[in-house]
Parts: C-alpha cells; structure tokens; sequence
C-alpha cells in the first residue's frame, strides 16, 4: 500500500524537485500538489493525503498556518521545507516529521522518507509494521585483491564519499561501496547516529559538543577529529546521548 | 599625529560657567565672612557679591560668543579685560549709590569711582579664567574621544573590506563546479554540492558581524568549505584534521582558518597529479592556541604567498598587534607550512 503524497510550495520548480525525486523511490504515490496555503487546506480535507511536504514560507497561509489549522485527526504526516529556518521548534511543535533546508539534497530528502516509511504504519490501525533492516556486526571491505572484516564495534565514523563511505576504525580508513544512507538503517540506533547529510558517528566517541549560534554544533570526537552536526538532527542526538549507557 | 589644535567647541555645556563661578563665589564669600558683625561693611560686601554674580552670566555668554565666532586669544583677552573693568566701575556706581541711600554720603564722587575696583574686577577675570580653562579641557577631551572614534570605526571598516576579500571567488568556483556536474549529469552530485554551498552560505549568513568568534564556530565553517573541497577532489584529498581538548570556546578571528585551507588546496594539493594530504592541527601550548595547516605540493619556481595569507596576516596585525605570530614556508620535508600562534582567550558569548 502507498504512501500518498501532496506537495504544497508556491515555486512550481520547488515542487517539480520534490516531485521528480518522489517518483524516483518505491511505496509512495503523489496524491496532489498545490501552490498556495487555502487551495492546501481543501485539498488536504478532500484528499486526505498520508504525506505532506509543506513550503514554510508562503504568501497569504504559511505552511505552519496550514498545519494548524488542520484537525489533528486530520492532519497528515508532514515534512517541512524551508530556505531560511527560524521555524523548527514550532514544526516538532505541530508534530511535523522532519524539516528540510532548500536547496534539498537526495541524501536527507531519502531520509526524510524513511521516515515517513517507518512511522506510516503507526498512523492507521491494522497495517502491519515495517520490518526494520536486520542490524550488522561487520562490514566487509574491497581492499585491492581481499576482502577486510571490520567489526561494527571498531567503527569509530563514517562520512560520506558520493556513492561511498569511508569507514574510520582505530586510526584507518575503509572505502566502503555503499551510500550513507543505507548504511545508517543497518546500525544500532543507541550506538550510531547520523549527524549530518555526510556524517555518521559512534555515540561514546563523542568528547565535546559545543552549540552555535546557528543552531548546528560542532562534535569534537576522542581522538581529536571535529566534524559537525547538523541543526536537523539536533534533537534526535541529544536525546541519543542523554540515554547512552556508559556502560555499554 | 596630526590633531588641528581645538579651538574651544561651543557646546560645552552651560554647567561648566555654573561650575567656574563656584570657586569664585566661594572665595568672595569667605574674604567677605570677617566683615559680618561690622555693620555698613557687610552691606557692602553682599551688594559687590550679588552685582558680582549677577554679572557672571553674562560674561560667560560673551565668552561663549566669542569663542564661537573664533575670535584670537589675545583679543578675547583684551576685550574681556575691558568688559570686566567696566562692569566693575557699574558694581561701584552701586556702591556709591547704596552709601546715598544709608545717608552716609550726600552725592556721587565721580572721581573716587576708580579706587577700590580690586575685589569686583579680580573676581571677574578670576571666573573667565577658570571658565575658559575649563572649556578648553573639556573640549580636548572631546577631541580625543572623537579622534578614538574614528580611528576605531577606520580600524573596523578595514577589517570588513579584508573579510570580504575572502569571499566571492570560493562561491564562483563552486557554482562553477556545479555547472559542470550538472553538464555531466551528475545530478546527485550536483544536488550535493549546492548543498553543500548551502550550508556554507548559511553559516557566513549567521555571523553577526563581529571579528572574532569561538573556534567552534570557526571549524564549523572550516568544515563546511572543506565539504565542498571533498566534492570537487574526492579522493585526491586527504584530510586530516585534529583540535586539542577544551579549545572550542577559545576566540579566533572570523573565517582566518578558510584562506588558509583553500590556499594549500588550491595551490598545494589540486594541481598534483596524485592524492595529497592537507593536516590542519589545533593545540594549546602554554597561553597560545597554536594553528598549523601543513599540505603536499609542488614547490613553485617563483615563490609569492597568496592573496589569502597576505589577507590573513594583515587581519590578525589589525586584532592582535605584537601578540600573534605567523610563520609561513616550504619546510625540510618537501611540505608547505603555516604556523599562527594567538593567545588564548575565551570568546565572551551572547
């Protein structure tokens, strides 16, 4: 069963983008779009989409407004889309699912979506559950002529490399033929965390996290490597890191 | 330094004579304390004071009067000691008058009216000295502060202009790059890259417009114009990059780390044939935080260092005068080396 999809931006080109990248992944269909916050309202009250993807900054009903003023029983999964936020704390406010910056790259619009796959069964009653990616203990790595096991364990980051990753374990790099993004959905949430369109990072590597003024932060890993993290993934950290067992 | 001398401002404000004349009336009133008691004599005395007092307004506009219309020192004086004189010979016409009125004289003694001026005219040039001593202070103090001022905001002015120097031809070349991913179809690419560009704009766009900031944000912005580097060279850059423990909150001059890197990228590591690496060091030693960029690359024939780290050292001569040093130079082992030592300090945050 699909996923349908509206789309509410007054650029015609910022839908297309949406669009075009949407008919691109498997399970979701696109229901409607529209280029102005009322036309949005009716059309969500007669559609009755599962998804929306929603344009902050709109002239007359802004995209907040928009959600708003829906019923929550009403009221779709949404993904925000903004140029210049100042708005994410109201969006997890209404419950948005996530909130992109424009321009959208693919590597976060894919896992905007995922989202929205995994929480899409918990919205209606009798659907059944999405069976999450089984979790690996060890990546196997081309390395020239042999193959190299590295344990999951070992792994300290991973960044992103166009189509690849680069695993870092214990002072070495991995080029690892995969992208990021589905590497993330075959880890250990409580363990690894993505924090950024090209970052992912073991939890207990973190040393320091300093905040800045535009709301990202910049992580200062134990062996002395900073990268940072994005204000999009923000939330989700730390409350990651709050519930790190030490232990573990 | 070339300060015109200041002529005195006119707006000094009017409390200034208010507080010249209170030296005056102080020393009137107390050589005038032992004549209480003595009958006629203390009359006297608070006749001269209040005709004294009443004058100091006055005078003290037509200082200000002649100070505003510039006139030469010597003048003012001249014309200052005529009017005290005649305003003296006025407070002894009252004089005269008042001996009338207690019957202790009969008529006017036009020709005694020059005697016994001392008290009335001394006290008069005593406040226009004290007044135009005090005006000139103030107004050199104004000078002064004026002076700081623009000598702070030229300071300022100049050190935007060597910011923006930083800017522009990055955000061409990066454009420029996206042009060519998208002529070669590489469209996830070329999504990647404008987010990347992105994500730097949006990081300058969230400075506030002051000179310096933590490290953290500095190595934010260092990170998000390397991301951009990584797109554009792959594999051909090595990068290596380590900051010290509980250096983040330390101040750090605005975007002084990105010239740095995109010199030893651009004219270090992307014209070799083969990947080369690019190690940027943070570490604290003593009261310094010490910054090293070190990378691969073919020594030129001629050597010239770039715009970048002309750029750079004139910032950090602007910020830190004598307390900074920069190195910079091809070292033994075939790298390019720049070593900027600054003391540590933390930045003071909103």
């Amino acid at each position: 069963m699909n996923i349908r999809v509206v789309i509410v931006d007054d650029e015609p080109l910022a839908r297309l983008a949406v669009k075009v990248r949407l008919a691109q992944q498997s399970g979701f269909e696109l229901a409607g779009e529209f280029g102005d916050g009322d036309s949005a309202h009716e059309g969500i009250v007669a559609l009755r989409p599962d998804l929306v993807f929603v344009d902050v900054e709109m002239p007359g009903k802004s995209g907040l407004e928009l959600l708003a003023a829906l019923p929550p029983a009403q009221r779709p999964m949404a993904i925000l889309l903004t140029a210049y936020d100042n708005f994410a704390l109201q969006a997890f406010g209404l419950a948005a699912l996530d909130y992109l910056l424009k321009p959208v790259d693919d590597e976060r619009l894919d896992e905007a979506l995922d989202r929205a796959r995994q929480a899409f069964p918990y919205r209606g009653a009798g659907r059944a559950a999405a069976t999450p990616a089984p979790l690996i203990r060890t990546f196997s790595v081309r390395a020239g002529a042999r193959t190299v096991l590295v344990p999951v364990a070992e792994v300290e980051r991973i960044e992103a490399d166009g189509d690849y990753a680069t695993l870092h374990a214990r002072g070495k790099t991995w080029l690892l033929r995969e992208r990021l993004h589905n590497i993330a959905l075959q880890l250990d949430p409580r363990q690894f965390h993505r924090v950024h369109r090209s970052a992912i990072v073991r939890l207990d590597m973190i040393a320091e996290l300093r905040a800045l003024t535009n709301r990202d932060a910049l992580l200062r890993l134990r062996d002395g490597s900073v990268l940072r993290a994005s204000r999009t993934y923000m939330p989700a950290l730390t409350q990651a890191l709050q519930h790190l067992d030490p232990s573990a | 330094m070339s300060v015109s001398t200041p002529g005195v401002q006119v707006e000094t404000p009017l409390f200034v004579p208010v507080l010249a004349a209170l030296p005056v009336c102080a020393c009137m009133a107390i050589l005038g304390l032992p004549a209480f008691g003595h009958g006629h004599a203390a009359a006297f005395r608070t006749l001269y004071f209040l005709a004294c007092l009443a004058w100091l307004m006055p005078l003290a506009l037509l200082q200000r009067t002649m100070w505003r219309r510039d006139w030469p020192w010597a003048r003012m004086a001249l014309a200052l000691l005529v009017a005290t004189y005649a305003m003296s010979l006025l407070n002894a016409v009252l004089g005269q008058r008042l001996a009338i009125s207690l019957g202790l004289e009969t008529g006017y003694h036009w020709e005694e009216l020059v005697q016994g001026l001392d008290g009335c005219w001394l006290a008069l040039i005593a406040f226009c000295a004290v007044h135009a001593v005090a005006a000139y202070y103030l107004s050199l103090q104004q000078a002064r502060l004026h002076l700081a001022q623009a000598r702070a905001a030229a300071r300022d002015a100049e050190l935007r202009a060597l910011r923006l120097q930083v800017n522009p031809h990055f955000l061409f070349n990066s454009l420029n790059a996206v042009a060519a991913l998208v002529s070669a179809q590489s469209n996830r690419e070329a999504n990647r890259m404008l987010g990347c560009v992105s994500d730097f704009l949006r990081a300058t766009l969230a400075h506030d417009g002051r000179h310096e900031h933590s490290l953290a944000e500095e190595l934010a912005l260092l990170d998000a114009y390397l991301e951009i580097e990584k797109a554009r060279l792959g594999e051909r850059l090595r990068l290596n990059m380590k900051a010290g423990p509980g250096l983040l909150d330390q101040a750090v001059p605005y975007l002084m780390l990105q010239p740095l890197v995109e010199n030893a990228i651009r004219h270090g590591i992307a014209p070799l044939a083969t990947p080369g690496r690019l190690d940027i060091q943070l570490a604290r030693e003593g009261a310094q935080l010490v910054v090293e960029v070190h990378n691969d690359g073919q020594r030129p024939a001629h050597t010239g260092s770039g715009i970048g780290l002309a750029n750079v050292r004139e910032r950090l001569r602007h910020l830190y005068g004598d307390a900074h040093q920069v190195e910079a130079g091809w070292r033994p082992d075939g790298r390019f080396g720049v070593r900027i030592a600054l003391p540590l300090r933390a930045v003071e945050d909103a």
